[in-house]
Formats: C-alpha cells, structure tokens, sequence
C-alpha cells in the first residue's frame, strides 16, 4: 500500500522573529516493511542554513536556521510511503516469542551480546520516564507474571490501557508528568504510550516510543477531511528470541499498514517533531495539519 | 623539635586522635614539616595572628570573593585562606603526579571509547548502566570527533590522604573544574603577608604550568592558531566562582563572556562585539554540559548558546572541557577503573580509591544491602549533599527508605567505605588545630600527555570534627606548597614571551555586553556623584538654618526640598498634595531618598546599580580599584546599620562617599584603555553628568524668585555643582543669573558646563565603529549633533527673559527640555545600535524537561 503523507506545522508569532535555530524529526523511517518512495522538507521562509544529521538512535533529523525577520514559520514534509506489514517477521508465527515468559526474558536480557546490549538501554529510566511509582509498577503486575508471556501481557496491558484511559486532548500537554497522567488516567497517546513504557520498564524489560502517523478511516460514504489526521505515538516492546513488537494502546491493536513510523527513542523527549530557540518577546501560535491517504 | 616546647600545638589532639599529616602517633614531627614549623614558630603566636589577620585584609582588600547561592550574605564572601600552609615533599610527590598524569590519560581514554566505540561496554570492563543510566551522558554528543590531542583537556581531581599513608582519589571534577585562580590568589597572598614562613624552603613555582595552560588554549584553536580568539564563558557575576572566572580572564588576557555575547550563524560561534560579530575559536568554559546549548539540552538554559553543539560536530569551535565530559564525574566508575587502567594501558592504578561497590551487581548489592550502615552511599551521577548518604547516622527509617531506593534503581548507587583522612594543623583562634583537609589538583593536556600544576588548591574542612569538605559551606583554604631540597630557579613571574600574547586589541572587538556595561557604570558612578554632592548641599543648608529660623530660609529649604524630588525623580516626595508629612519632618523623607534602595530614583538603588555594572566587570578592574570599590562598599554598610541618624553623620557619610566615587572615576581613567571600552564608560559619565546638569537648572533656574531667595539658591546650585570657587575667580562678582547660566550652560573652556560636556560626548561618539550595515552618520551622531548646534545657538539675554506675567523663564525652560530629550533619545540610540536587547531567547515549543 503506497501512502502520501504531508504534515505541516505553522507558527505565528506576535511580534516576530529575529532569528532561530531549529531542529525537525520530521523524515518517515525506511524499515523491513516501511520504504520511503519520495520525502522533501519545505520550510518558509527558506532558511539560510539548513542540514541533515542521524541522531543517536538513528532518526534523521534537520537542523535549520532562519536569519531574517519573520512572523510566521511553516514547515511542511511530503512523503510518499510504501507500506506492507507483511514483510515484517509476524509474532502469530513465532512460538518461541509468543511463548516467552517474564522470567525468562529478564535471564535472556542479561546477555552481553549485541543487540541486547543496546536494547538493554530501554530498560532503564529516561528523562520524562524516570521515578516510576509503585503505583504504576501495580499497574503493570497485573498483567506481567514471572510465568505468563510477555506477548500476552503487553497485549493485555495495552487492553487495559485502552479500556482504563480516557482520550482527552484538554487534560495535558507535553510536558504533563506521567505520574499525573497514571493519577487521573486522562491523556493522548503520547501519554498512553508512555505510561505503557513505564510499566513494561518497571518490571524490567525494555520498550521505546515510537513517533510516527496513523491514517484515519471515514465513516462510511463519507469523504475524509483533509488534516483530520494526526500525529501518532505509540510503544515497543522487546521480546527476546524475536525482536521488538509494536502496540497502540489508543486505538487497542498492533499497528499494520495504516501505522507509518517517523522516529523512535526512550521517550517523547528524544523525539519532538519540531523544536527550537526563537529570540522574540512576544507570544506565538501554532497549528498542526497532517493528512494521510492512499497515493494515487 | 621538643613538642611539648611548642605552645602552638598545646591541646592538638584533644579528644580526637587523627592520622595527622605533621603529628605521627608517637608525636614525633614528620621532617618534611620541620622547617616550616620552625619557621611558624619564629614567627610567635602574637605575630602568627597578625599575619592571619594581614591575609584576611589582603583577600578584602584585593577582592577575592566567593559567592554563595540563595544565601543573602553570601554575595562576595571573603575567601578564607590559613595562613598556615599545607605542604608535600617533591618525593611523594612524583608519585602523586604520575598517578595523576595516568588518571587524566584514562579519563580520556574512557571518554573518547564511551562517545566512540563504546568498547569497555562491549567487552564487559564496565556495565553499559554506569554509562547509560548516568545523567552526564549525553547522546546528544555520541560520536563526535575533536581536533586536539586530548578529548580531556583538563582535570581535576580532590585527593586527600588515607590510612594507608598514601594520597587517595576522592572525586575526579571534569567539566569546568574550579580553583586554579584561587590557588594561584593564595600563593600570591602568602608570599606577600608572610614572606619570612618560606625561609629556608624551596617551593616549585607554577609559572610553567599556566605558561603551557595558555599554550594549550592557543593549541586547541586548531582553524586558526597565528591569531585565536580565546574566550571564557561565565554564567555571570552571580556565579559562585565568579571572582576567579575574571581573575582568569585577566591573568590569560582573553575576553570574559556570557551566554548572550555569543550566538551561532552560519556554523560558526560568534561573539558580538561593538563594531560586528567576531569568530571564536576556543571557549574555555565555566558552564556545565547540560546549560551550554539550549537547542540541543537544557532548554531552559540562558547560560549557553544555541546550536553550539553543532558547530562542535563540524569541528569549527573547540570547547574545553567538551560538552559531555559531565559522565566522567562517575562514582559508578570507581569499582571498574583498575580494570580499566589493566584494559588500557595494562597498568594497576598509582593513585588509590576509596573501596566502592557497584549496587548494579547482585553480589555487591547483597553485601552492601545487608551491611548499609557501614557505608556512604551516593548516585553515581551526583556528588551533591542530597545524594549523599552517611548510612552510620540514619535511623532505621532512612536506612529501610535508602534501601528501597537502592532496590528500585540499583544501578544509580554506589557504596563506599567509611575512611578517616589525614588531618593538617589549621590556625584557628590563636592555636593549631587538626582539619581535614582535601587537595584538588589540575592537569592540563600538554605534548601528548598531561602536566600537572605543582600544588594546588587545599581545602580545609570548616569544622574539627567535619567529615566533609566544601567551599559552599564556607570553608578555608591553605597554600599548597611543594618542597623540594634543592633551590627553584625558574623566575617567578607570569609573564609569557609574545607568541602567546592574546589580547583585545581594540575598541571594535569590545564584547557589547561588556560595553553595556561599561556604559552604565559610566551612567551611575555619573548620577551617584551628582547626586550625592546635591544630598550634601541640601543638607548643609538644614543644619545652617537650624539656627536661623527666618522664613526666608525655610522658603529657601522648601525650594531645595522640592527640587531634590525633581533631581532625583523620587516622586511624590516633596511635591504634590500629600507633601504636608514630608515637609513637616523633612529628615525622615531625604533618609528615605538616600538609603531605601527599593525606591526607584534614591542614592541607595544608583549605588546599586553602580555596583552591579561594576561587578560584571571586574576582569578589567585594578587592584586599587577594588580597595576603593570595596571601601565604599563597607562605609555604606555600616551607614546602613546604624539605628540613629544625625545630619552632621550623614554630611559625614556623604563627604566620605563622594570622595570615594571621584578616587575611582580618576582610578578608571588610568587603568583601562579607551581601546579597551573606556570611551563606553565616558560617554556615559559625560551623559548622564549632562543631563542631571540640565535637571538642575531647569528646576532651580527657570522660576522667577524673589531677588534674596533668587541669591540663595544661585549660591546652592554652584555650591552642589562644585564651582562655587570658580565662579568667584571667573567672575569676581555678586551672583548673578547670567553668569551662573554662563558658567555652567554656556562655557566652552569649563569642564563641567553643558556646552563642554556635549562637545566631549560628540567627539567620543564620533571614536565609535561603525559595522558596515549603518549610515554614514549613525543616529546617535546625528542627535549629539543636534544638541551641540542648540546650545551653540543659545542667546543668554533670551535665556534670562521672563514670560509676561513674570513668574518664569519660559524660553530657558523650552531649550532645556528639548535638550534633556536629545540626549534622552541619543542615549536610546546607542543601546539600540550598540548593545543587544533585540535577542531575547524563547522555547519554540515550551517544554523544559530536566536533564
């Protein structure tokens, strides 16, 4: 299935702008199953300097800086994706890693050989998912049992997740603590997906966010509106003897092809789509667009 | 030497017995101390306490100051130096100076593999959490590349002695280390208050080692080494170590910056300099990893500059130490560092380390869980007070809660034993007394390797029975001597030959912070002296009425009153309709203008401001200039204390002060060069002198008064202008109107007229550069310009003329206040084309996470 997606995010600012330094982690990822046919970065007004770097964890990112005076900034990406799950290994066919439990897992993860070594960096605590209460390690024990598979669990959780969790854009922003969100169990999926790491985290095993889109369906017989779609986030976990293994607590199901994947890292923190250092005084207002649908 | 002969060391190991670095258990003398205390005890108790008290004065007087945060009395704390030294012979020392030359070359090592290959991880030396799991690990600078020999130019270590006799690592400090500068402040001091405790001691000079430090800075300019531009980032004057930031940048003659002077363009590092910005190449920094970009870390951070980083990456600008360099300050690394040094360079460790147990490990976790009390506890990321736990005086509570902290997050905590260092004999309230003391030592890269400065900083523990030593808390230090037998001969001085002279060279490169600065000091130290002189004159003229109560005079004082409000733009003050109270018990409110420095316009809030722009640049300050800086500190001090105020005391006080402020106008003029930004501080003397000059004329002169008042309070404006003499040689004469408008408008010849000081301002406006994006003629020129030509133009017969119904000149009104607006706007106009307030930093996206 080929996707064209376009997002645009638009700044406007009250009393202008000097100059500003940004950084995008705009560009879809090419993966076994993900091919990126076509992406380009548009960004008004055209940036005196601009450049393309892997950061860390391996997502591309674009540095760009603006010199001149400016009131509004947009940056739009136009991608056209190829998309077929099916290529991706299927964990309904491995026994091995459907089966797996708690206890084994955690001995498999002491291995020194890579990759576990690198994957063994998202077990441990990161910037915005530090601190893990108790309350949310219960959360977890409730579904992860030193004999039950993992794969179960984590499905069961992002069940739980969904069923527990109130989609609610009104109650936080990016910065909202996850212990708030575990409190009120109010969020968006950038919460759900970050209480759902915490909770894999806390009984030890590794998982990561994943920053991407997701394609939204109409209801029948009528057209999709254009923007309607958005960004997306959801988790990873890691399951020894296979590999990593998404789920989307927010909308209950393991990502298929309407799921295209941008960036991933320890947390939202490692991956903000868009940010940067303006020098103004006053305020400014932004607006997200994205839309997605299948290139014709 | 008889122990018990010496009355110094009565009473030393009174109930506590130390490991003593001068006192062996048989309280036999360690030889290498003899002479030093032979010499202490030529010396005498009498005499040991005036030198003690000579160098607390000298550190006044010269300023060294520690600040600390958050503590009201903490800003510009003395720093306290013993004037008993603490010293290492050169034989132990060789020792110690391999061990530190091996452990600066690992640091490096395990800094270039954990950015790099991450080999020690994937060979299983060390466990990836004590890297991964540690704060100071920044993915933001994974991989990056650096051009200078060493990725770890300088460290920093504290070592302090063990049971064993040997000198033990403590903690490594290698972002920015501090205290080179005080170390250096020390030795000075001593040698200058106590020359005669060095005699018969030979002690190694560290003139060669700031010499090489230098070098390195120039060295590490790799894109531009014939001429680089060496700066030192400071978060600013408020920063604890402030005094030595400048102190350096004075001593290595490189410009001392702030965040705000530097910005990134075209992927490059810039300062911002008065003419236009000037490319940095080499940024010896005094900020911590996270602060130094708020692109790319924290974002909340006004201390760094945005996009550095990536101008790190493409190697255009060299850091020292490199940003990232925070996760070698590890307790997590202790456990493993033989291993590594083993890996490395298949040698054991010289230097020892406290016995540490990784609590990542299951087996040193269960030891160290079921033996917690023996130990402290830290994070392997924090060396702060809060994450630092002496588990022997917990109560079970702390201990359980510890413990399950430990449990959670095992891999954040190390144990360490319990260790008693060494102490050293303190001088404290007239006799020895046992300290712990800690040495801090720094090693710069130098030629492949690393050279270690002969000595150090040694800090002393604040209380006898304190574990722990920390200059937040207010501790002393010592002089850290090593002795060698034979004589030194290398000169001692600092002076190094011209290839590696930097330097500002001119007025254009002056960072606009700092001609900000300069600038308003200008404008402050300007208001302070005019407005002091004009409190004198008030109050002179209170204490002469006192005694003549005429209404004449009190007319007189209600007039002077008033336009004290108007000077002073203290409103409603005098004037207005509640003025009643005021007026009735006048004292209370010149009180209130001299000393409230919450009152916008009083002398207390000019003295303030003065100060604050005068802090910010002490690196260009002299020595005199501090003593005088510092003077006036303390007369306001005490003045600020007092519970009763007579107006002859405050007169006093005033007289004292003025002196004081025209010490240092003359001090500034002799010690800074107008290349270096004087012309910064002078147009902003000039300008404000100017203005208030026009103030006072215009609220004593333009009201018609009756012809004895008129007498008055001609005779109060010179007198507050100091020129009553001059008027009298000039002119010979009763006071007259016109000539008082003559001589202090008018003159072209007298310094302080008007006509003289928007000459003197024009001309220096016309010194300053211009960048290549503004007219010809700048907008500040042209409006000097325009006020010269006005007063140029001015008619004194006009200036004099009375409006129809004769109550007040309004023509000499109209022209002063379209004078006081010109250089109202003119002084706009410079901040606008020179200094940069355009450049407010803000989040695109508000989301200030901690890192």
């Amino acid at each position: 299935m080929v996707f064209q997606v376009s997002h645009t995010t638009s700044y406007f600012y009250e009393s202008g702008v000097t100059f500003c330094h940004n950084l995008a982690t705009l560009k879809p990822k090419d993966l076994l199953g993900q091919t990126v046919l076509d992406y380009q970065i548009v960004i008004s007004p055209t940036p005196s300097e601009i450049s393309e770097k892997l950061d860390f964890f391996g997502n591309t990112v674009t540095r760009f800086s603006i010199q001149k005076y400016h009131t509004e900034l947009k940056v739009a990406t136009h991608s056209k994706i190829l998309r077929d799950y099916s290529l991706q290994p299927n964990i309904d066919e491995s026994i091995e890693g459907k089966s797996i439990t708690l206890q084994q897992a955690l001995i498999a993860l002491k291995s020194y050989q890579e990759p576990i070594l690198d994957i063994r960096q998202y077990v441990l605590e990161s910037i915005l998912i530090a601190g893990i209460s108790p309350e949310i390690k219960a959360y977890a024990d409730i579904s992860f049992k030193p004999d039950r598979p993992i794969f179960e669990a984590a499905y069961e959780l992002m069940q739980r997740i969904y069923t527990d969790f109130e989609f609610n854009s009104e109650f936080t922003n990016v910065a909202t603590p996850i212990h708030d969100v575990m409190k009120e169990k109010k969020g968006v999926c950038q919460d759900f997906a970050q209480i759902a790491i915490a909770c894999v985290r806390s009984v030890g095993l590794p998982a990561r966010y994943i920053s991407g889109y997701i394609e939204t369906v109409p209801p029948p017989g009528k057209e999709k509106l254009i923007g309607a779609d958005a960004s997306h986030a959801w988790f990873s976990m890691y399951i020894p003897k296979f590999g990593w293994v998404d789920f989307d607590p927010t909308n209950n199901q393991i990502p298929k092809n309407q799921h295209i994947v941008v960036s991933w890292g320890r947390d939202y923190y490692d991956v903000p789509p868009l940010k940067g250092v303006i020098y103004s005084t006053g305020k400014n207002k932004m607006k997200v667009a994205v839309d997605i649908r299948p290139a014709v | 030497m008889i122990l018990d002969s010496n009355i110094l060391f009565q009473n030393y190991f009174s109930e506590n017995r130390n490991y003593d670095e001068v006192l062996k258990s048989n309280m036999t003398i360690n030889p290498n101390w003899e002479t030093l205390l032979e010499n202490i005890n030529q010396l005498g108790l009498k005499e040991l306490i005036n030198k003690q008290n000579e160098v607390d004065w000298l550190m006044d007087e010269t300023g060294v100051t520690y600040n600390v945060y958050n503590d009201p009395k903490g800003m510009h704390r003395p720093w306290n130096l013993n004037v008993v030294p603490f010293l290492i012979h050169e034989n132990e020392w060789k020792t110690i100076e391999k061990g530190i030359i091996q452990r600066a070359e690992l640091l490096n090592l395990i800094l270039k593999d954990i950015y790099g290959k991450r080999e020690l991880i994937k060979k299983g030396v060390i466990p990836h959490e004590v890297v991964f799991a540690h704060r100071g690990f920044l993915r933001q600078c994974d991989q990056i590349d650096y051009k200078t020999s060493k990725n770890l130019l300088i460290h920093s270590a504290d070592l302090s002695r063990g049971p064993d006799g040997r000198m033990w690592v403590v903690n490594d400090r290698t972002q920015a280390p501090s205290g080179m500068g005080y170390a250096l402040e020390n030795r000075y001091a001593i040698n200058r208050a106590v020359p005669s405790i060095f005699k018969n001691i030979h002690v190694q000079h560290s003139s060669s080692f700031f010499y090489g430090f230098n070098q390195m800075l120039i060295d590490a300019a790799h894109n531009n080494k014939d001429n680089p531009n060496i700066v030192i980032l400071t978060p600013g004057p408020l920063n604890e170590t402030y005094f030595e930031h400048s102190y350096l940048s004075s001593f290595l003659g490189c410009p001392l910056v702030t965040g705000n002077d530097l910005v990134v363009r075209n992927g490059k590092v810039w300062m911002k300099t008065l003419k236009e910005l000037k490319q940095v190449d080499v940024i010896l920094r005094r900020v911590d990893d996270v602060y130094m970009d708020p692109l790319e870390l924290r974002e909340d951070s006004y201390l760094g500059v945005a996009g550095l980083l990536d101008v790190v990456r493409n190697q255009n600008v060299t850091i020292i130490n490199p940003i990232g360099s925070g996760v070698l300050e590890n307790s997590g690394l202790i456990p493993f560092m033989n291993a590594i040094s083993k890996y490395f360079l298949n040698e054991d460790l010289i230097l020892p380390q406290i016995a540490s147990w990784w609590c990542g490990q299951e087996k040193e976790r269960q030891y160290v869980l079921s033996n917690l009390s023996n130990f402290v506890v830290k994070r392997i990321d924090r060396s702060n007070r809060e994450s630092l736990f002496f588990c022997e005086f917990l109560d079970a509570n702390q201990l359980e809660k510890l413990k399950r902290e430990i449990q959670s997050n095992p891999y954040r905590f190390v144990a360490q034993e319990k260790i008693s260092f060494s102490t050293a004999p303190d001088f404290v309230d007239g006799r020895l007394e046992p300290r712990k003391v800690m040495c801090r030592t720094f090693a710069i890269a130098r030629k492949n390797s690393y050279s270690v400065m002969p000595g150090g900083l040694v800090r002393v523990a604040p209380e006898r029975e304190d574990l722990h030593v920390s200059n937040q808390r207010g501790g002393v230090s010592k002089d850290f001597w090593i002795i060698t037998d034979n004589p030194q001969t290398s000169m001692h001085h600092y002076a190094w030959d011209n290839t590696c002279k930097i330097s500002i060279s001119n007025i254009n490169d002056l960072p606009s912070n700092t001609a900000e600065n300069l600038y308003w000091s200008g404008r402050y130290l300007g208001r302070a002296i005019v407005t002091a002189r004009f409190l004198r004159m008030v109050l002179n003229q209170m204490s002469n009425s006192q005694f003549n109560i005429q209404k004449i005079e009190s007319e007189k004082l209600q007039f002077l009153f008033q336009s004290l409000t108007t000077i002073t733009y203290t409103y409603p003050g005098f004037i207005g309709e509640d003025n009643e109270e005021a007026l009735k018990n006048p004292l209370k409110e010149i009180l209130s203008v001299i000393k409230d420095d919450k009152r916008l316009g009083s002398f207390a809030q000019t003295l303030n401001s003065f100060n604050n722009s005068y802090y910010s640049l002490r690196n260009l300050w002299s020595k005199d200039m501090w003593r005088v800086f510092d003077g006036i500190q303390k007369i306001w001090g005490r003045f600020k204390d007092e519970k009763k105020y007579a107006i002859s005391d405050i007169i006093k006080l005033l007289d004292r002060i003025i002196t004081r402020l025209i010490a240092f106008m003359g001090l500034i003029e002799e010690s800074i060069l107008v290349d270096q930004g004087l012309l910064m501080y002078f147009i902003g003397l000039q300008t404000e002198q100017a203005m208030m000059n026009v103030s006072k004329c215009r609220s004593l002169l333009v009201f018609n008064l009756e012809e004895h008042l008129q007498y008055e309070i001609l005779e109060s404006l010179l007198t507050s202008h100091e020129s009553l003499n001059i008027y009298r040689y000039s002119y010979k004469s009763y006071l007259s109107l016109e000539n008082v408008l003559n001589l202090i408008l008018l003159d072209k010849e007298y310094p302080k007229s008007l006509t003289y000081q928007l000459k003197r301002i024009q001309k220096d406006i016309d010194r300053l550069p211009h960048s290549k994006n503004t007219e010809a003629v700048t907008e500040c020129q042209r409006l000097i310009k325009e006020a010269n030509i006005k007063i140029e133009n001015l008619n004194i017969n006009k200036l004099v003329e009375l409006n129809d119904d004769s109550t007040l000149r309004e023509h000499l009104d109209t022209e002063l206040s379209e004078l006081a607006d010109l250089l109202h706007n003119m002084s706009l106009s410079i901040s606008n084309t020179y200094f940069n307030h355009t450049y407010q930093q803000t989040q695109l996206v508000n989301q200030n996470f901690p890192l």
